[in-house]
């Protein structure tokens, strides 16, 4: 292309450094943040107070940050639920139906204990809680095993079964819970039963300690895929499947495993959100919201370009905006949904910059020509 | 076609040449890549009525080259000229405006479609209604002017290799091209088909068409056909010679660098026991056909098993069935007598099975990895390597190492990319990768193909030291010199069958030739 007596071209970069990578995230950020300027702009109020407002709420007032924590480890679970099958080149749609099931799992043990029926259990909580636990990872790993399954035995579109999926156990979910379900609670609302006091999760710095788990889990992944074997058989039949089959890496064994641990994971999302963050204790009638936000799982796989240490910083981000915008749109008096916008505008904007670690743009002055 | 049409066809008329008019000229060519110099001030021309050949290894700059004169790259660099008149191409379509054609490696044409619609799609001709009548008198007349023997309604997907070629070489001449551009005419084509092949080359020269032919190893045929050769080595023109003053060492020597050892010595092992045995084959192939029909065969200790095809016959089928990459349909496979018929192909490497791919860079290796996690392609499997389930990347980064230095591969280091390598340095760290396993059956599945002088040397040197350490070879190749002479035995294979199974010393390259175009063997030998 030219411009006046320059050329601009593209050329193709055949390496990013970490650095770089992170310099293209925030500029895309703040660009995304002067464009959803406008908004507050129509709406005659200062961007500047907007995002103070947004920002001071989410991440410094002590009723917000909490809020924002909770948000993050819910999303930094998804996300590393998504990343596993897309290490693998295979994408889980399907983290709001696999932590649906997991919800499920982690109530279904508690219920078997007689947690519906009465607050005192015979069993201590220091077995229940751990029992939760596996019922909601065992939960989500069946979910998950489905679509692994479908695509290593008959190479099924696995976008196809996990969103059919996700349809399925948000039913499924509602039957339990809704209208006479097993699960229902006492107050006739349409939600799950509560959980007795002594079997919520317990808390660590004021917090759930599933913060923990996700940030272990994280680094545990990270580990996974740079030193451990199976992590370097998914990656390889993720980056060639047929170069992994000449390899002697299983074209089946491969899609199922990354699946039930993809379902695993989004399991214990479930059981963070209803079962450990402080106030809930109980499948919400708005369950599916949640499940919902599971999507930016997606978005902050790909964006942390499927690294799962990277993927911190920018679910705490997603946690803490999603968790403000919501705040200012009541604060300030905004329109419905300036939250989804900020968070839409973002996500165009870091995809749209993604193009930057595979390109750069070179100038070029052209010589006249004699 | 009258003048007038034709002027109405061209943008730009061409002017009338005549025998020895130098019609393309090339000066100072220069592209870089990242890291690279691809074409580095190459001068270059050609006249009408010649032949005049680009001789090159892998990543000398032939195809950045052939890219740039046919106006799919542009060029950092450097000028040319078309017909006397400095040219600047932006796409192909101005290239072949002027009258370049170029017939390309890969084919550019639709199967289901017949040849004669091949060749009028995207003619400037054919517009919205086909005049196929008046097209197929003039592509006959073509045809019979250069000795080309077609059916012009036959479909594209029943032609051979060959065949297909002509059918690129009548699309560019239609096109009016005078200036044809030919990468690699040769590679794909069986024996007599090269034959036929180069007799109608010699054949359009006579009417002053200038033949640009890009070539990486099959030197004999740059000898017989070329007038002038134009040697490139790492992007620089390092020699133009007439064809006449040259021979097959002095040109690979230019190509090279260094003398080139062409025969290369055949040690005499003792056969073994046998290593892999083989009865009654029978696989069907990605589209349900079945492509080996009832093979059977053994290999045995310290011997190359050759077998000898043009692509498609089922060779590829049979190399995949016996790395456990495809299920049997029928029959037994044993590897050092243990039935391995229905085994996973990570059961047979533990079982001391190694395979060679013959698709490099899909299959052999991983674009975006590391040579070092490439290496551990064939090791993450071992015991020695791994440790709880945590891969000793120390240990796999030493072998890596050794590799490098012992193959002589070019890189910077071991964690150089493998999409950095060029097609030869790719396939030495397969072939090192397997090697040091020492496997006991080797399946090499066209080993050298693509590969240049060099390169092709040294894997086949590397394959006749595994046979004197007692490993059986199975040699999958197109190339009948080099089934000739590595081989102990060869099988030509035909349409998923063997033709015969014979001793080298008792075949002659006529018949063997003949076998792979699938007339059976008069002699019967197993």
């Amino acid at each position: 292309m030219k411009l006046g007596s320059y050329e601009v071209k593209l050329e193709k970069k055949l390496k990013v450094a970490g650095w770089e990578a992170a310099a293209i995230s925030i500029l895309a950020i703040l660009i995304a943040l002067a464009l959803v300027s406008f908004i507050f702009l129509q709406a005659k109020v200062n961007p500047l107070i907007g995002y103070k407002e947004i920002f001071s709420f989410a991440f410094t007032n002590k009723f917000g940050l909490p809020l924002t924590i909770n948000r993050s480890i819910f999303i930094l679970l998804c996300t590393c639920a998504f990343i596993v099958p897309m290490k693998a080149g295979l994408w889980n749609i399907g983290m709001a139906g696999q932590l649906y099931a997991g919800a499920l799992g982690a109530f279904a043990v508690a219920f078997a204990v007689g947690a519906k029926e009465s607050p005192n259990l015979t069993l201590s909580s220091g077995i229940v809680i751990p029992l939760m636990m596996v019922g909601a990872m065992l939960g989500g790993a069946l979910i998950g095993a489905i679509p692994g399954f479908l695509k290593g035995s008959f190479n099924t579109n696995e976008i196809v079964v996990t969103m059919m999926l996700n349809s399925i156990t948000f039913w499924l979910v509602a039957y339990m819970i809704k209208d006479g379900g097993p699960f229902m609670g006492g107050g006739g609302e349409g939600e799950g039963y509560k959980l007795p006091e002594s079997i919520f999760a317990p808390q660590i710095f004021g917090g759930p300690f599933t913060v923990l788990i996700a940030l272990g889990l994280a680094a545990f992944l990270y580990f996974t895929f740079t030193r451990s074997k199976i992590g370097y058989q998914i990656k390889t039949f993720g980056l060639s499947p047929t170069a992994a089959r000449y390899a002697g890496i299983s074209s089946f064994k491969i899609p199922l495993l990354v699946f039930i641990i993809g379902g695993l994971i989004a399991g214990l999302a479930g059981y963070h959100n209803f079962a450990a963050v402080p106030g809930v204790y109980k499948i919400t009638q708005n369950y599916g919201n949640y499940g919902d936000l599971s999507f930016y799982g997606i978005i902050c796989g790909l964006i942390s370009q499927q690294n799962p240490l990277a993927a911190i910083p920018i679910a705490l981000l997603f946690g803490g905006l999603t968790n403000g915008g919501r705040y200012v749109q009541g604060k300030l008096k905004l329109g419905f949904g300036i939250d989804y916008a900020l968070l839409g505008v973002l996500m165009i904007t870091l995809v749209f910059f993604q193009f930057f670690y595979r390109y750069k743009i070179v100038w070029k002055k052209i010589d006249k020509e004699v | 076609m009258t003048n007038q049409e034709r002027k109405r066809v061209d943008p730009l008329p061409m002017k009338e040449t005549k025998h020895g008019d130098t019609v393309l000229e090339a000066r100072g060519i220069t592209k870089r890549y990242p890291g690279v110099v691809a074409n580095d001030h190459i001068d270059f021309e050609i006249k009408a009525g010649e032949i005049h050949a680009i001789l090159g290894e892998n990543g000398a700059g032939k195809t950045t080259l052939m890219k740039i004169l046919f106006g799919l790259v542009q060029p950092d660099e450097g000028e040319i000229f078309v017909f006397g008149e400095k040219v600047n191409f932006k796409t192909p379509l101005d290239a072949i405006h002027l009258g370049i054609g170029m017939v390309h490696q890969d084919r550019k044409l639709i199967p289901a479609h017949s040849v004669l619609e091949n060749i009028i799609l995207g003619h400037p001709r054919a517009g919205n209604i086909l005049d196929l009548k008046t097209t197929a008198e003039e592509i006959t007349g073509l045809c019979d002017k250069y000795g080309f023997n077609l059916d012009l309604k036959a479909k594209v997907w029943q032609l051979s290799e060959g065949e297909k070629q002509v059918v690129e070489i009548l699309k560019a001449l239609y096109r009016g091209a005078k200036i044809l551009i030919l990468d690699e005419p040769t590679s794909a084509l069986a024996p007599p088909e090269i034959q036929k092949l180069l007799a109608s080359i010699k054949i359009m020269t006579g009417d002053d068409l200038a033949l640009v032919p890009f070539i990486t190893h099959k030197l004999p045929i740059v000898l017989t056909v070329s007038n002038r050769v134009t040697v490139l080595r790492r992007g620089k023109v390092t020699g133009r010679l007439q064809t006449k003053d040259a021979t097959e060492n002095s040109l690979a020597m230019e190509m090279v660098g260094r003398e080139v050892v062409f025969r290369l010595e055949r040690v005499e092992v003792d056969r073994g026991k046998p290593i892999l045995q083989v009865e009654n084959l029978s696989a069907i192939n990605d589209k349900g056909f079945q492509a080996l029909k009832d093979i059977s065969f053994s290999v045995h200790e310290g011997e190359i098993f050759g077998i000898a095809g043009v692509s498609g016959n089922g060779q590829q089928v049979l190399a995949e069935v016996l790395a456990g990459l495809r299920k049997v349909l029928r029959g037994k496979v044993l590897l050092e007598g243990i039935d391995v018929t229905h085994s996973s192909s990570l059961d047979k490497w533990l079982k001391g099975m190694g395979y060679i791919p013959s698709e490099r860079v899909n299959v052999g290796s991983i674009s975006d990895y590391s040579l070092v996690d490439n290496v551990l392609m064939n090791y993450y499997f071992d015991d020695e390597f791994s440790r709880w389930g945590i891969l000793d990347y120390k240990k796999i980064r030493k072998l890596t190492e050794e590799i490098i230095s012992e193959y002589g591969v070019a890189v910077p280091g071991p964690d150089t990319a493998a999409k950095s390598l060029s097609g030869g340095n790719l396939q030495k760290v397969i072939l090192a990768r397997v090697f040091t396993r020492k496997p006991r059956l080797i399946i090499a599945n066209l080993p050298t193909q693509g590969l240049d002088v060099g390169a092709t040397e040294f894997v086949q040197n590397k394959l006749l030291e595994a046979k004197k350490e007692g490993a059986g070879i199975l040699l999958i190749s197109e190339d009948l010199d080099e089934v000739l002479s590595l081989s102990d035995r060869v099988a030509p294979i035909y349409e998923g069958e063997f033709m015969g199974i014979i001793p080298v010393d008792q075949a002659s390259r006529e018949d063997i030739g003949a076998m792979m175009a699938g007339l059976k063997h008069r002699v019967a030998g197993i």
